[in-house]
C-alpha cells in the first residue's frame, strides 16, 4: 500500500530521525512512503501571524502536487505542517475565489480530493487491526511515557472535527498500549511547549515546559514521547536548563513515537539514531533491557 | 492582576469593532465575557491582558488598547481559547488582525524578537521554498544582535550569543545541525505567490 508523504522541514534538517524512522516503521507495516515532489514548506506559525493568503497559499501548492499523484492519502508526521496543511484544504473547500486565485499561480491545481492524516491518523488503525501488535517482537514492559500532543493535533484555527478527543487525546496512548508499554494519565498532554518562543521569546516558554515537566515527573513518567518535531526539539534541548531553573531534577528521555514502534519490532536502534537526543535515550531502553 | 478600567468611546467603537470583524472573520459580539479563554490562556499572567480582556477592549472603541499590548505579539497561536470559546470565536485570528493593524498605523512590535523571528522564517521561505534553520536564524541573531549593540546594550548581546550558541553546540554534538540549503526547483511557483500576497 502507498502513501503520499509530506515531511516537512524539521524532518529533512534537525528532525532527520523523525524522517528515518517513519520510513521505516510505516514500511513494517507494509505502508510504502512516497514522498511528494518538491514540496514546500507550509509556512508554519509565521505565516499565519503574518500573512492570512501565504498561511492557506503555501500549503495549497504542496495539496495540489498530492492531489496530482492520484494516491488517497497523504500523511504529515509534524503537527504544525498537518494543521496548516488541513486548514488550507478546508478553507479552500469553502472559498472558491480564494481557491481560483491561489491555483491561478500553480502548476498543479488544488483539487481537493487527497485526505490529509496525521500520523496517529494512519497508526491507529494498524492498532485495533493488531497490525502493530503482530509486528512486534517484544514488549515495552517498564516503559512509562507521558504522551505529549501539544497544541496542533487537536486544536485548529478554525471549525474542523478533530479525529481524536479535543482535551484528552488518546491516540498516542492506545498505541503505546499496544506495544506493552504504560502511559500515564497527566494533565499537560496537550498544553503548548512555547514552539518558536524557544528561540525568541525564551524566558515564556521555559515556564510553559517547566509546567510539563513537572506534571510529567510527579505522575511517574519515565518517559515523554511526541508526534512533534517541534515539541520533541523543545522538550529535549531546553530540558536540562529549563529543569535547572525551575528545580526539576529527574530528566526524561524524549522520543518520536516511531522510536517506540521502532524498539518493539526489533529495529536497530542506531539504525534509528536514538543517539541524537539531548537527554539520553538509550540508557533507559538498555536497563529496561528493551535495547 | 485587578484590569484596568476601560471607556466606552461609543464613535469609535463602531468603525473598530466592524473592521476586526470583517478581517478576522470572528464574531465578537457573541463574548459575554464568561472567560473560559482566560483560564486557559498559558501568556495571559505574563501579558497582563487576556483574550477576553482584548475583546473587550474592541467592543469599547479603544483601538490604542486593543493594538498595542503584549497580547497581541506574544500569543503562542495554541488555539485553546478558541477550542474553548462556547461561542465558538478564536482570539489567535483576532489576534492576526489586531498584528496587522499595529503594523498599518506604524507603532513598532512590543516584542521586537518575536517580529523579527516570524519576517525571518518568511523571508527564508519566499527565498528558497523551504524554511532554513540555520539561513533563518542567521538573518534574526544578526538582526537581534544589531538592535542590542544600537541600545548599547551589551550584556544583552554577550547573553544572547551564548544562549544560542549554546544550543547550536549541543545541536551540532548530537548531530541535529543540518548544514545543507534545502531549497526547491520550481521556486517561481513560490515568488509568483508572495507577489500576489503583497497586491492584496
Amino acid at each position: 500500500m502507498e502513501i503520499a508523504y509530506y515531511p516537512g522541514c524539521s524532518l529533512h534538517a534537525s528532525s532527520e530521525l523523525y524522517d528515518i524512522q517513519c520510513k521505516l516503521v510505516f514500511g513494517k507495516l507494509g505502508i510504502e512512503l512516497k514522498e511528494i515532489e518538491d514540496w514546500n514548506c507550509c509556512g508554519a506559525t509565521a505565516a499565519s501571524k503574518t500573512n492570512e493568503f501565504l498561511s492557506i497559499a503555501l500549503p495549497a501548492r504542496n495539496l495540489g502536487i498530492a492531489d496530482a499523484t492520484g494516491l488517497s492519502e497523504i500523511v504529515i508526521p509534524c503537527s504544525s505542517c498537518y494543521s496548516r496543511t488541513l486548514v488550507s484544504q478546508k478553507k479552500l473547500a469553502t472559498d472558491a475565489a480564494l481557491k481560483a486565485s491561489i491555483n491561478a499561480e500553480l502548476g498543479k491545481k488544488v483539487q481537493g480530493t487527497v485526505k490529509v492524516s496525521s500520523i496517529l491518523e494512519v497508526l491507529r488503525p494498524k492498532v485495533i487491526s493488531g497490525e502493530i501488535a503482530g509486528k512486534a517482537v517484544k514488549k515495552l514492559t517498564g516503559l512509562k511515557p507521558a504522551c505529549y500532543y501539544g497544541c496542533l493535533m487537536t486544536r485548529f484555527p478554525i471549525d474542523i472535527e478533530v479525529p481524536d478527543n479535543v482535551e484528552n487525546p488518546q491516540g498516542m496512548e492506545i498505541v503505546c498500549k499496544a506495544l506493552g508499554s504504560e502511559p500515564i494519565d497527566w494533565n499537560y498532554k496537550t498544553d503548548c511547549c512555547g514552539a518558536s518562543a524557544a528561540y525568541n521569546d525564551a524566558e515564556q516558554s521555559q515556564l510553559l515546559m517547566s509546567r510539563i515537566f513537572k506534571d510529567a515527573t510527579a505522575r511517574g513518567a519515565n518517559c515523554i514521547v511526541t508526534t512533534c518535531p517541534l515539541c520533541q526539539m523543545n522538550v529535549d534541548a531546553y530540558q536540562d536548563e529549563v529543569g535547572g531553573k525551575y528545580g526539576i531534577d529527574k530528566r526524561l528521555p524524549v522520543y518520536f513515537i516511531t522510536e517506540l514502534i521502532g524498539i518493539s519490532m526489533g529495529i536497530d536502534p542506531v539504525v534509528m539514531q536514538v543517539d541524537r537526543h539531548f537527554v539520553d535515550a538509550t540508557g533507559l531502553l538498555k536497563e529496561l533491557n528493551l535495547i | 492582576m485587578t484590569p484596568s478600567i476601560l471607556k466606552y468611546e461609543v464613535a469609535a467603537s463602531k468603525p473598530l469593532v466592524e473592521e476586526v470583524m470583517s478581517r478576522s472573520g470572528q464574531n465578537l459580539q457573541s463574548c459575554y465575557q464568561c472567560r473560559r479563554c482566560a483560564a486557559g490562556c498559558p501568556v495571559g499572567e505574563e501579558t497582563g491582558v487576556t483574550p477576553d480582556r482584548l475583546i473587550r477592549m474592541i467592543l469599547v472603541g479603544d483601538k490604542e488598547a486593543a493594538i498595542n499590548n503584549l497580547l497581541v505579539w506574544k500569543c503562542v497561536a495554541c488555539y485553546t481559547c478558541g477550542t474553548r470559546c462556547p461561542n465558538n470565536i478564536q482570539t489567535a485570528r483576532i489576534n492576526e488582525t489586531l498584528k496587522q493593524m499595529s503594523k498599518e498605523a506604524h507603532y513598532k512590535p512590543l516584542t521586537p524578537r518575536i517580529a523579527d523571528f516570524h519576517n525571518a522564517f518568511m523571508t527564508t521561505t519566499g527565498q528558497l521554498g523551504r524554511f532554513n534553520e540555520i539561513e533563518s536564524m542567521a538573518i534574526y541573531e544578526t538582526k537581534t544582535l544589531f538592535k542590542e549593540l544600537a541600545k548599547g546594550h551589551l550584556k544583552a548581546m554577550f547573553d544572547e550569543m551564548m544562549s544560542q550558541g549554546k544550543l547550536g553546540a549541543a545541536m551540532t554534538k548530537k548531530k541535529r545541525m543540518h548544514f545543507g540549503f534545502d531549497r526547491i526547483k520550481n521556486r517561481s511557483e513560490v515568488k509568483a505567490l508572495y507577489k500576489k500576497a503583497k497586491g492584496r
